[in-house]
């Protein structure tokens, strides 16, 4: 709630700051002021969870029902001196009627320490997988990835430090160290490091036309009762409560209970492998390209599952318990204006939350820009994420950028 | 004639062949420690690879695109990243040319030589005078620079400003060698204003011929040559041609007698092929930077443009 109000204030301060500084940000002079509007149209289900595992409700489910504003975000960054660069990031999002707004990165990064180093302090994003770094307005698609949404809701982002190291190599390598405070989900800490993240990049051209990038990270998070609060609230609650009622909730009284994102006191290890190729004919990316990326993730549980059950509180021990999950996307531009994608995502819950059912989803999407700083993108998903409920969804959504122009990342 | 390996004479011959192996290994360590130290430079186009090749020729030089590619559209990919990190210096057009890239491999490449306000930062098209500089940018206007028009390496004027910019700034980071940055600025400008002048007497019959062209692309070249550009196949900079737009070009067109609808070699050809083909105007696919047709240098790059533009000329 504190957070909320200090987001909101601030980001009336980023929004009456705006009109008199966008010449100084068009001459590069001051602080780059950018702002994302996402938004667009879904017909799906009510989302029911995926498979029966431990989410983080609203940051997991994907786009809304109906008309939805997400991840609308306001950006504000800048160099305080020659020494450190800041960058600000507040993120609106609409769900189940109330606004939230969220601060998603306040950082400072070093820009003069010697030898390839450099440090990153406040909130950040973690540099976990390919995606989990990256703006979701950069997404090819209108959500993240089954995988993603399942197992760190969608993206991993909380209060830390980060060390990494560019090697003075040809092949781009990267090693880097982060330690966060364990606040956001998938952590949930007591502690005061909750959470650490080693990871490793590399990258380099086939050819001319061909460049890759690989990447393997190890992030450890710490969950302790009492710490946890998801996004699991308003509708989606009363959803997930009326689930007792279903059929299919039978399935789940196998396992004892139903599992919240909360439930869990232990530790949870994620490994995951990721890579990306990318192609444009002799490396010219203004009319025609190709990217293929993909990412493994092995989530491995150790710990105690416990909850209110019937009137008595239920504890099991998990022990070398392990999810995993996967998904591969194409993404063809053929155009300045025109680019079409196909993904597929599948999830191999651990024997605790499934008796063998994979969640999964396909999607299939179509891109149109006028220019580069607008997109409107239609997509399908074919969503098989509960066991006895498929759904087609439909979503158009418009994605536009407006002020300082962000850099294209590999 | 008998010989042995192990005779005194070939024992002498070899005492004496590896002395002097040694020599010259000695020697060529010597020749080889100022290439140690060698400046290590970044160059954003091949024309900034080129121009510094002029004045550090024993540099190790990388250019990040090539002329086939669109230097606004560049991927700001790993091995950028990696080439980023060891550069003792960029060069970069700069005036939001590389705004989509450059600022992201600055970002991760974790090398302070190179952040903006370091000597090693160097923006070539901020060294020179830009034209089409705007008071006021709305994207309704398109992808269109506050800063002016960035492509400045077709006016060879402001190759020779940027040329004595770049010796300034090299004399700056490599203090050691400022003699040679130097002498080889002398050595350029003196053929560079030699090849000038001799381009500026072939060249006369260009002046005032009217051409279309794809994007800004060429705004210096045929503002040194007096040529205008009456149409351009971009409804807006940034945007790709439409058929509405082209259309309402090859009506201009009628009017009035074209010298050939110019795209650069990473264009897309289509446009200015379908307006050739409606208008019966000459397309010409025009060298815009050095690699370009086999181009090799800056002044290859100027004779190869010069002929083409001419032989238009001789065909109209």
């Amino acid at each position: 709630m504190k957070l909320h109000a200090i987001s909101r204030a601030l980001t009336c301060t980023l929004i009456g700051a705006m009109a008199p500084t966008v010449l100084l940000a068009e001459t590069g002079i001051n602080p780059n002021i950018s702002a994302v509007i996402n938004v667009g149209y879904t017909d799906r289900s009510d989302f029911h969870g995926i498979g029966n595992l431990p989410i983080d409700g609203d940051h997991s489910a994907g786009p809304d029902d109906g008309f939805w504003l997400d991840h609308t975000e306001l950006a504000l960054s800048a160099a305080f001196d020659e020494m450190f660069y800041g960058k600000v990031t507040t993120v609106l999002e609409e769900h189940d009627g109330s606004t939230e707004v969220e601060l998603e990165e306040a950082f400072v990064q070093t820009m003069a320490m010697p030898y390839g180093l450099s440090v990153r302090g406040g909130r950040f994003m973690s540099n976990l997988g390919y995606l989990n770094s990256k703006h979701t307005h950069t997404d090819n698609y209108v959500d993240r990835p089954l995988v993603y949404r399942a197992f760190v809701g969608s993206h991993y982002y909380d209060d830390g430090v980060r060390l990494n190291w560019i090697a003075p190599t040809e092949t781009y390598i990267e090693l880097g160290a982060e330690a966060f405070k364990g606040g956001q989900f998938p952590a949930a800490a007591s502690s005061n490091i909750g959470a650490t993240n080693v990871y490793a990049k590399f990258g380099d051209d086939f050819d001319e036309s061909n460049s890759w990038q690989a990447g393997i990270s190890w992030l450890r998070t710490d969950n302790d009762f009492g710490e946890c609060s998801t996004h699991d609230h308003g509708d989606d609650h009363d959803d997930h409560d009326d689930h007792d009622d279903h059929d299919d909730h039978d399935d789940h009284d196998d396992h004892g209970f139903e599992f919240g994102a909360c439930d869990f006191d232990g530790n949870k290890d994620f490994y995951v492998a990721d890579f990306v190729w990318k192609w444009a004919p002799n490396g010219n990316y203004k009319y025609q390209s190709l990217t293929w990326q993909s990412e493994y993730f092995y989530v491995k549980e150790d710990g105690w599952y416990g909850e209110e059950h019937e009137g008595a509180f239920e504890r099991e021990l998990r022990q070398d318990d392990h999810n995993t999950g996967w998904y591969s996307s194409v993404v063809y531009r053929w155009s300045p204006n025109w680019s079409a994608g196909i993904r597929y995502s599948e999830l191999k819950p651990s024997d605790t939350y499934s008796d063998g059912f994979k969640p999964k989803a396909t999607d299939l999407m179509v891109d149109w820009n006028y220019s580069h700083f607008a997109t409107v993108r239609l997509q399908y998903t074919r969503d098989e994420s509960m066991e006895d409920m498929d759904d087609d969804i439909f979503s158009i959504q418009f994605v536009g950028s407006m002020g300082a122009h962000g850099a294209h990342l590999f | 004639m008998t010989s042995s390996p192990f005779s005194s004479l070939d024992l002498w011959g070899l005492t004496v062949r590896t002395f002097s192996k040694r020599l010259t290994l000695l020697a060529a360590l010597l020749l080889l420690a100022p290439q140690v130290q060698a400046l290590n430079i970044f160059a954003c186009e091949p024309e900034w690879a080129a121009l510094a090749k002029e004045l550090v020729p024993d540099a190790d030089i990388y250019s990040a695109t090539t002329a086939y590619q669109d230097p606004h559209m560049v991927q700001a990919r790993p091995s950028l990243i990696a080439k980023l990190r060891r550069a003792d210096m960029f060069i970069c057009s700069g005036a939001e040319l590389e705004t989509g890239w450059l600022p992201a491999l600055q970002m991760k490449a974790n090398n302070s030589d190179v952040r903006d306000s370091q000597p090693g930062a160097f923006y070539a098209a901020e060294q020179v005078e830009r034209l089409d500089v705007l008071e006021n940018v709305s994207r309704l206007m398109g992808d269109v620079h506050a800063s002016g028009n960035p492509h400045v390496h077709l006016d060879p004027h402001r190759i020779q400003t940027i040329a004595i910019a770049l010796a300034k700034r090299l004399q700056q980071i490599d203090p050691e060698n400022a003699d040679n940055y130097q002498q080889r600025l002398t050595a350029f400008t003196t053929r560079w204003q030699a090849a000038l002048a001799e381009w500026e007497q072939q060249t006369k019959p260009l002046q005032g011929q009217k051409v279309v062209a794809y994007h800004s692309s060429f705004r210096y070249l045929f503002d040194w040559l007096g040529i205008t550009q009456i149409a351009d196949l971009e409804p807006k900079p940034g945007l790709p041609p439409t058929s509405g737009h082209l259309t309402s070009v090859l009506k201009q067109l009628q009017e009035q007698p074209l010298l050939g609808i110019i795209y650069a070699n990473y264009q897309d050809p289509k446009a200015a092929q379908w307006l050739g083909g409606k208008s019966d105007e000459p397309v010409i696919p025009l060298a815009y930077s050095v690699g370009a047709d086999d181009t090799a240098d800056l002044f290859m790059l100027y004779q190869r443009i010069i002929q083409q533009l001419l032989a238009a000329v001789e065909r109209a």
